[in-house]
């Protein structure tokens, strides 16, 4: 081959575990664990069994967070799936009050998410130069337009029979089913990301989208693929939602979108894409479900807690860039 | 008062890794056309930018009108009379040829903007320059010659007593050409000294008085138009005979690799038909905005033509999307790298093995260690100057750049590569280390097809030459028939007939 | 070559098309209802939509930045809220006086928000995301949890939204002379004009000397104080302050301007198109009961409408491109 210098280029990488400790998946694990110190001091009932019978209902939004994090990393954004949460638990309610078994009423959720995602994922690849907050702004006053008629006047509607609901929040011993779930499915879908060719792809789309297409990645196919997905796992959330309210009204999954994207944007995602990995997403999420149970147990009311997500989220995308901001002015002093 | 308006002395400006310009010196006298010229990457347009106070030379002083000067940034530039024109007009295409004209310095009268004014004013400056198209046309409806002549208009109405105009005939056709020719002498006439970028020498004739050539970051020398002939001027801007730099190794021409016949798509190109064989360097060329790249990405499968057949070894290939060309052994080595041909933020190895992980993969799962072999095994093949795998394609010289692209296309099964203007941007001496990988793919037995807007390495590396005019194939030359000359009527053949029919 | 003309008329004149269906919308719903084309009727629909109707004005600068702000209904909600208790507890009264401390607060969280995206280059979505949250629980907070200031405790403050000037409604006196100000400020000053040529194309601008940070700081802090003014309208309109108003309004504001034409890309949009496109969404949410429709229906139809007004967009921009290519003379 031409021009052989002899040139010997390094192909070793670095020990993951210098990485692992500067990296902000290391800060946020101290923060996880400053948070319950703090959280064991403020509560005098915060311990583990108190968690885990509190986080069920805080842990239905990780399902939105996880699909979320490929639509950020891909450089997208999804606003619609809150509304995908009511109109799946409006409508798995309704297919419960009319007897059939529970399955199909499991079935109902995930197919009508499922549904809701495919028409995100259609409308944005047949209309490539559509942005995609716009697009789910309209599904998303879409979706949920839909629940309103199909909940009427009265706005809300309870699942009359809640046997099938009740199973599935059960626990065992003192852990909850969707503690398991969650584990499960944040595992496969940071593997997902993290370790397969998909992954890369989902990284490639959102650095440099032309390069991609470029390089023979079916791109188009691929962001059809997630946003399905990301219908399929709003369908899951809502499922789990009724398992503890019982019923689903107009605000069910309200500002649920606002609370994945936190999520996951706390986890080092970046909301321009290519950046950020699951593994910071989970653990952010934890800390928030930690937080949210914590604050609970002393009646502290959720806006406080929303405020403080907020603080986290400005703080979490700002101090970086500022910090970065300042070295390079003392640097070219 | 100096005899020149504007002086530069001793001007170097580094970027990271490398010096773009090196010690290098222009004089502009008053009221004189005068041409800047050199290679693709000799340092021309970095030096346009230190004129135009957007780079900040490291070293050097810079004389206007023989009183010493600093700009701080491109608005100093503006207020001393500085205005460029660039290759890619700057524009605002949402707003109007009138805003366009007055970005930054709007006529207003107690803080109101002044439509009707500024309007006039602009159609005023537009027809001194007979332009077709009015002032309120919104500026991205324009052609690329009409945003020049904007952009013309807007250098005139800031009153500018210097005018740069950065390869400005590039994308024009012969027609338009002779248009910009007209309006330069009218700016000599006005007593306006002109700076001229260009590749093409006819530009020079008819327009410059002296010429001053840059090779390699470096001053060369400054000429007097009348003393210099083409040869002389060739050989300062290339600095050695075209036979040393292109390795054109002697291939024996294998079978047809690929036949393209009656390739259409509305708008791009029309009817195109070629072949090539294996072994052998098919050289496409003709100007910027001939259809060249889109006859290419159409075959790739980056864009869907309307018509045609493609043919690969002797049978009829469908390609829908470009993991399907890719499949079937045609890679593609994209214009530009920056935006097509690699992710910049990611490492080199990454980089390399984007477009066949799967290969490596185990059941979907990347395997890191086999990827990471082959990225080192295929970067030192190429000889790229990097330290290791990981470091991030930015952090390379367009050459080394190029090596990565080159890399990233020898990781796939390869039977046709398709160059898109591999050498853009990238030195002198890293040119001929990729022209020497293209001789080794030929001799590999690949069939390549090299699409260059440089004279030079198409006549230096190509077996056979397609030229394009205007999204039609105007001929087809071997290597023994090709010269400068004959290629550059054909290239501009269409452009002059396609006058003429408007014209009529 | 009609064909082509025409296209590009419509495609053109985003203004006239949307003038065009306004006028349909009315006639057909006049028809079906001749209670629409009242002077009342109309009245209440500027007035009670005046909110999203103004705060378009600030989504116009933003969005043609190329920006988005989320926060601006908890912005409101925090302004609203704040001269909704300083009523209530008579710490203030009078109608000026509300209408000052509302825009000011409004203002300084606008420039926050604006600080934080130009100066700490957070993305827009998450910078007033975060915002959302934070101005959405200040309000609350401020509210001593959770507490309304009603009709009763507001005072002749709640009269502004009743009262007529020259015959017309002060509120609507309000949205004239913002439409009049913004009109003039967008097109006929150089400030106007760099939020377009920033938005258009932002390199561009950094080279021309435009201060592309400050400008970006600067619509924030207009959509603020648009924000800080929509809350004491909303209280003033509503007779009442509550911390979670206009929750989610936000999305009624971001569909007016894109119904309206406002480009999410930046660069392209008019303050006619947002008046167009906000009283086309105010006029709609007025005639679904009027025409039988079950109000229930209201949200699909916007949703569907804007998903339409979008949709058609692109095909006719590949359209006017392909006319566009086949035109080209080879």
């Amino acid at each position: 081959m031409a021009g052989k210098s002899g040139r010997s280029i390094n192909n070793v990488p670095e020990s993951p575990i210098k990485k692992m400790i500067f990296s902000w998946e290391g800060i946020l694990v101290i923060l996880f664990i400053l948070v319950n110190i703090f959280c064991a001091f403020f509560s005098e009932f915060y311990n583990l069994s108190s968690v885990l019978r509190q986080m069920p209902i805080y842990l239905a939004e990780v399902f939105l967070m996880l699909p979320m994090a490929y639509i950020l990393v891909m450089g997208e954004i999804d606003i619609s799936i809150g509304s995908i949460v009511c109109l799946a638990a409006t409508m798995s309610c309704i297919v419960c009050n009319t007897g059939a078994p529970f399955i199909v009423v499991v079935l109902t959720g995930l197919l009508v998410g499922t549904a809701c995602g495919a028409v995100n994922g259609l409308v944005l690849t047949k209309f490539q130069e559509l942005p995609t907050m716009i697009v789910t702004l309209a599904t998303q006053i879409i979706f949920r337009g839909i629940a309103e008629i199909v909940l009427g006047s009265g706005g809300s509607i309870s699942a009359s029979n809640t046997a099938g609901f009740t199973a599935i929040g059960g626990k065992v011993g003192s852990v909850p089913y969707i503690l398991f779930l969650v584990v499960i499915l944040a595992v496969i879908f940071a593997v997902v990301l993290g370790k397969t060719t998909f992954g890369r792809r989902v990284y490639a789309i959102g650095t440099n989208r032309k390069a991609a297409y470029y390089a023979g990645i079916h791109v188009q196919k691929i962001r059809m693929i997630i946003y399905t997905v990301m219908g399929t796992m709003s369908g899951l959330c809502a499922l789990f939602l009724v398992s503890s309210s019982f019923g689903a009204n107009t605000t069910t999954g309200n500002g649920f979108e606002m609370d994945a994207i936190a999520m996951a944007v706390f986890g080092g995602i970046s909301s321009t894409g290519g950046k950020g990995n699951l593994a910071g997403g989970i653990i952010a999420a934890f800390i928030i479900v930690c937080l949210r149970v914590g604050l609970g147990q002393r009646n502290v009311h959720a806006q406080v807690i929303l405020l403080i997500v907020g603080v986290l989220l400005v703080a979490a995308v700002a101090l970086p860039n500022i910090i970065g901001e300042v070295k390079r002015a003392v640097v070219k002093k | 008062m100096s005899e020149y308006v504007l002086e530069l002395k001793g001007i170097t400006k580094i970027f990271p890794g490398v010096k773009a310009l090196n010690n290098v010196q222009f004089q502009l006298k008053p009221g004189e056309v005068h041409a800047l010229m050199g290679e693709n990457g000799a340092g021309k347009s970095t030096f346009i930018k230190v004129i135009t106070g957007v780079h900040k030379a490291e070293e050097g002083e810079m004389y206007l009108y023989g009183k010493k000067v600093d700009f701080k940034g491109p608005k100093d530039a503006q207020a001393a009379g500085i205005a460029a024109v660039y290759q890619h007009p700057t524009s605002y295409p949402d707003l109007t040829v009138a805003e366009n004209i007055f970005m930054g310095h709007e006529i207003v009268k107690n803080r109101m903007i002044q439509w009707k004014a500024m309007n006039n004013e602009a159609n005023k400056l537009l027809k001194e320059l007979n332009a077709d198209f009015d002032a309120t046309a919104e500026m991205g409806t324009l052609s690329v010659a009409q945003q020049q002549m904007v952009e013309i208009a807007k250098a005139l109405s800031t009153n500018a007593k210097i005018i740069i105009l950065d390869e400005p005939t590039a994308s024009l056709t012969k027609r338009e050409s002779e248009e910009l020719y007209r309006i330069v002498d009218k700016l000599k006439e006005e007593g306006v000294s002109v700076i001229f970028i260009s590749h093409r020498f006819e530009d020079m004739y008819r327009l410059a008085s002296r010429v001053t050539v840059f090779r390699d970051s470096q001053y060369i020398g400054t000429y007097d138009v009348d003393g210099i002939t083409n040869a002389d001027l060739i050989k300062a801007m290339v600095g050695r005979e075209i036979n040393d730099l292109f390795p054109k190794p002697k291939v024996k021409i294998g079978k047809e690799m690929l036949r393209v016949e009656g390739l259409s798509r509305v708008g791009f190109f029309k009817n195109i038909s070629f072949d090539i064989r294996a072994g052998e360097i098919l050289g496409f060329t003709g100007l910027v905005g001939a259809g060249r790249t889109e006859v290419m990405e159409s075959i790739c499968g980056i864009t869907r033509p309307d018509a045609g057949k493609v043919y690969l070894e002797g049978e009829e290939i469908h390609v829908h999307q470009p993991s399907d060309a890719m499949e079937k052994g045609i890679i593609l080595l994209p214009e530009d790298r920056q935006k097509e041909g690699l992710i910049m933020s990611w490492g080199l190895g990454r980089n390399v093995t984007l477009p066949t992980i799967s290969k490596y993969a185990k059941k979907g799962f990347n395997d890191n260690k086999k990827e990471n072999d082959l990225a080192k095994q295929l970067l030192e093949e190429v000889d790229t100057k990097a330290v290791d795998i990981f470091q991030p394609a930015s952090s390379l010289s367009g050459g080394n750049q190029q090596k990565v692209v080159v890399a990233k296309a020898l990781s796939q099964e390869m039977k046709v590569v398709i160059m898109d203007e591999p050498t853009k941007g990238v030195d002198v001496g890293a040119k001929a280390e990729i022209y020497a990988i293209m001789g080794d793919l030929a001799k590999k037995g690949y069939a390549i097809i090299l699409i260059s807007s440089e004279m030079p390495e198409i006549l230096g590396m190509s077996d056979r030459i397609v030229i394009m005019c205007n999204g039609r194939k105007t001929g087809e030359l071997s290597r023994e028939e090709a010269t400068q000359e004959r290629i550059l009527e054909l290239a501009m053949e269409k452009s002059t007939n396609a006058g003429k029919e408007a014209n009529r | 070559m009609a064909n082509k003309s025409l296209i590009k008329k419509i495609t053109g004149s985003r203004e006239v098309l949307l003038a065009v269906i306004l006028i349909l919308l009315f006639i057909i719903v006049t028809i079906l209802s001749p209670s629409f084309l009242t002077p009342k009727s109309l009245s209440d629909m500027l007035k009670n939509n005046a909110v999203t109707i103004i705060m378009s004005l600030g989504m116009l600068c933003v969005m043609l930045v190329g920006g988005i702000d989320i926060s601006i209904m908890s912005s409101l909600a925090l302004s609203g809220m704040a001269i909704g208790m300083l009523l209530k507890y008579e710490h203030i009264s009078g109608t000026v006086l509300p209408f000052i401390i509302a825009i000011l607060i409004g203002t300084a969280c606008g420039f926050v928000v604006g600080l934080v995206i130009s100066r700490a280059n957070v993305p827009p979505i998450i910078a007033t995301m975060g915002f959302m949250y934070i101005y959405r629980a200040m309000g609350y907070l401020i509210s001593n949890g959770g507490e309304w200031a009603s009709a009763a405790a507001l005072g002749e403050f709640k009269d502004f939204a009743t009262s007529n000037f020259l015959g017309l409604n002060c509120v609507i006196w309000v949205i004239i002379i913002c439409y009049v100000i913004f009109f003039f400020f967008m097109k006929w000053t150089r400030t106007g004009r760099k939020i377009y040529a920033v938005g258009s194309n932002p390199s561009a601008a950094e080279v021309s000397g435009i201060n592309v940070k400050n400008i970006k700081l600067m619509v924030y802090t207009i959509m603020g104080l648009l924000a800080g003014l929509g809350g004491a309208l909303q209280v003033a309109v509503y007779a009442s302050a509550m911390p979670d108003m206009q929750q989610g309004g936000e999305m009624d504001v971001i569909a007016a301007c894109v119904i309206g034409g406002v480009s999410m890309n930046g660069g392209r949009g008019s303050v006619i198109g947002a008046l167009l496109g906000s009283v086309i969404l105010a006029t709609i949410a007025r005639a679904l009961p009027l025409v039988g429709i079950d109000a229930l229906w209201q949200n699909t139809i916007k949703g569907v409408l804007i998903l339409v007004v979008v949709v058609v967009n692109v095909i006719l921009q590949r359209i006017a491109d392909r006319n566009a290519l086949r035109g080209r003379e080879m």
